[in-house]
């Protein structure tokens, strides 16, 4: 049974429009207009138990706002969703114990107060038991390196330990389904590769689902076989991350170095940087196998590799098609 | 969980943090002594030219004043700096962890916060209540005693859900501490009991904003003038407001829309 269900979501805000000028915020005094923007515009999806899924999409695309329709923060406005069975927007308690939502660079701790103390505020909250409380609490400080912050007020933390601190606590209730948003942004190479690290581990030992949106690919290749890619509210694809690149590049790099000269290779596919020795060329994927069958065949390669393109780059091919999907979209419904 | 173990612990916390700022607590002396003066002054004042005021003497509008300050202190300590964090928060966005936890959202917004030191003023307009009561020359029976006991919890409570409802309107207009504000300005009328106004000001300090349950009636319950009938209605109408108050907040709740999408 899927962990979390989501069946054609929308989320509906309505927006106050402003002009600029001091005569146009007079008249907004008495008559204010208002603009319907459809965020969300009916996405469906699952998720299993041990899953971790990232979700992706260019700043304003939905995500944010799914997130936190799931963890019960926003009443949908059409469609349902079923997290661990319960229906988030109902916020019964028993559910909001088992899920997580996690936001980079929010804080959701007591500034003024030690790390322990906002645990142990925590740890009241969501009714953890003692025992249970000390050990997770031992092993997860020691797991994210954090033993020498428990006594420092949060407000002298730096970003990347109150970010350690903050996932710290939101897991300590032992969360069956973790929506994070962010939770690297901002954040030293190192301290990512920590964080990454840790949601794995929990994943992997709890069985947890995890819905993960960032905009480090980083974080998305190393914790998530699974995509899904929103745009402009919809869902442009759900798959896995090798499944991306093939459905929205038509291309694949050829990396060819050889022992001889190399001549012009224009004629093979689009050479994207060359010296005498080494090329990278840009082939239409149908023709991968013969163009590399060619370079054998005429120059003594020494060195072939054939690769996927970057994932920043499909995943920027995959906005582009979606916006003019969209676009296109919207002209029908105006012709 | 139960709610007064949640709010004791927060508030433990809130007394830990103010203790570290005693400046405050002389700060707060300043304060309250000030406010009790021009209060004092004021009635001696009304009181060199007439010997009761729409019936009430010297010592009876002193209980008035009592009540009100008492209350005023618990709006202070308890209700007010709960109701500024929650309307900072929803412009902020930190409300979404609110609504993340697994407490009941109107009982974690009212708890988070304890201004310690504003106790001053609890402390303060229970002395100025003893002193009034023991210048009535009447003796006090038991009902009163209870009924004043009651009156002023009510009061408190109609008080809390005042500031609630106003805090609900954050939900959907953000910015609302300038009514606070106004909310403040006309707690003020509260000094005076609301029978010495005209009548349609009394009228809307009973039902509009109900300041004369808040704090008239307690003090009706100090000077031997409450009755059954009034304290009943107390009672009814702080039902009342307590659910308008979870109404109010219910929605804003289901429509709140989060600070950034």
């Amino acid at each position: 049974m899927p962990t979390v269900d989501v069946q054609d979501l929308q989320k509906v805000f309505k927006v106050p429009v402003r002009e600029t000028g001091l005569r146009n915020s007079l008249r907004s005094l008495f008559k204010r207009e208002h603009r319907m923007v459809e965020a969300v515009k009916g996405v469906s999806f699952s998720l299993e138990p041990g899953e971790i899924v990232g979700f992706l999409g260019p700043n304003g695309a939905g995500k944010t706002t799914t997130l936190k329709m799931l963890s019960g923060l926003l009443y949908p406005d059409g469609g349902t969703a079923h997290v661990l069975g319960f229906q988030p927007e109902r916020r019964q308690a028993e559910f909001l114990r088992r899920v997580a939502l996690i936001m980079g660079n929010r804080n959701s701790l007591q500034w003024d107060l030690p790390v322990a103390d906002s645990l142990e505020l925590r740890r009241a909250i969501y009714e953890v038991g003692r025992a249970d409380f000390e050990q997770r609490k031992d092993a997860y400080v020691e797991m994210l390196d954090v033993g020498g912050l428990l006594t420092k007020p949060v407000r002298n933390l730096s970003l990347g330990e109150r970010m350690k601190v903050e996932i710290l606590a939101s897991l300590l209730p032992h969360p069956q389904v973790l929506f994070l948003d962010e939770p690297t942004i901002g954040l030293d190479i190192t301290m990512q590769k920590r964080i990454r690290e840790f949601v794995a581990r929990y994943a992997a030992q709890t069985g947890a689902s995890v819905l993960l949106t960032s905009h480090y690919m980083a974080d998305v290749t190393a914790l998530a076989e699974r995509v899904i890619v929103i745009h402009r509210g919809s869902i442009l694809f759900d798959g896995d991350l090798a499944g991306l690149s093939d459905r929205f590049t038509a291309h694949k790099t050829i990396v060819v170095a050889v022992a001889g000269e190399l001549g012009t290779l224009t004629h093979l596919g689009r050479v994207l940087e060359q010296n005498s020795f080494k090329a990278i060329l840009e082939v239409p994927k149908e023709a991968i196998a013969s163009v590399a069958a060619r370079l054998l065949a005429d120059y003594s390669v020494t060195d072939l590799s054939i690769e996927d393109p970057p994932i920043e780059d499909v995943i920027e091919q995959a906005f582009a098609i979606g916006d003019a999907q969209a676009d296109e979209e919207e002209e029908d419904v105006r012709s | 969980m139960n709610g007064f173990r949640l709010a004791a612990m927060h508030w433990k916390v809130g007394a830990m943090h103010e203790l570290q700022y005693r400046v405050n607590f002389f700060l707060q002396l300043v304060d309250s002594a000030i406010r009790l003066a021009t209060g004092l002054v004021a009635i001696y004042l009304v009181f060199a030219h007439i010997d009761n005021l729409a019936g009430w003497s010297r010592h009876e509008l002193l209980a008035v004043m009592g009540i009100h300050i008492l209350l005023s202190g618990v709006v202070r300590t308890f209700i007010e700096p709960n109701v500024f964090q929650f309307i900072y928060t929803i412009g902020e966005g930190e409300f979404d962890y609110v609504l993340a936890r697994p407490v009941d959202s109107q009982l974690m917004v009212s708890i988070r916060n304890l201004r310690f030191w504003q106790l001053v003023d609890v402390v303060i307009g229970a002395v100025v209540i003893g002193w009034a009561v023991s210048g009535i020359v009447e003796t006090t029976s038991w009902f009163e005693v209870v009924g004043f006991l009651v009156a002023v919890s009510c009061g408190a409570i109609i008080l809390y859900c005042m500031w609630m409802i106003l805090a609900s309107a954050a939900f959907k207009w953000i910015r609302v501490d300038d009514t606070a504000q106004l909310l403040n300005g006309l707690f003020q009328a509260g000094r005076w009991p609301v029978t010495i106004y005209p009548g349609w000001l009394r009228l809307t300090l009973t039902f509009v904003v109900p300041l004369a349950f808040a704090i008239t009636v307690p003090a009706e319950g100090l000077t031997s003038r409450l009755n059954g009938g009034t304290l009943a209605l107390t009672v009814i109408v702080t039902g009342v407001m307590l659910l308008i108050t979870r109404a109010a907040w219910l929605y804003g709740v289901r429509h709140y829309s989060g600070a950034s999408a």
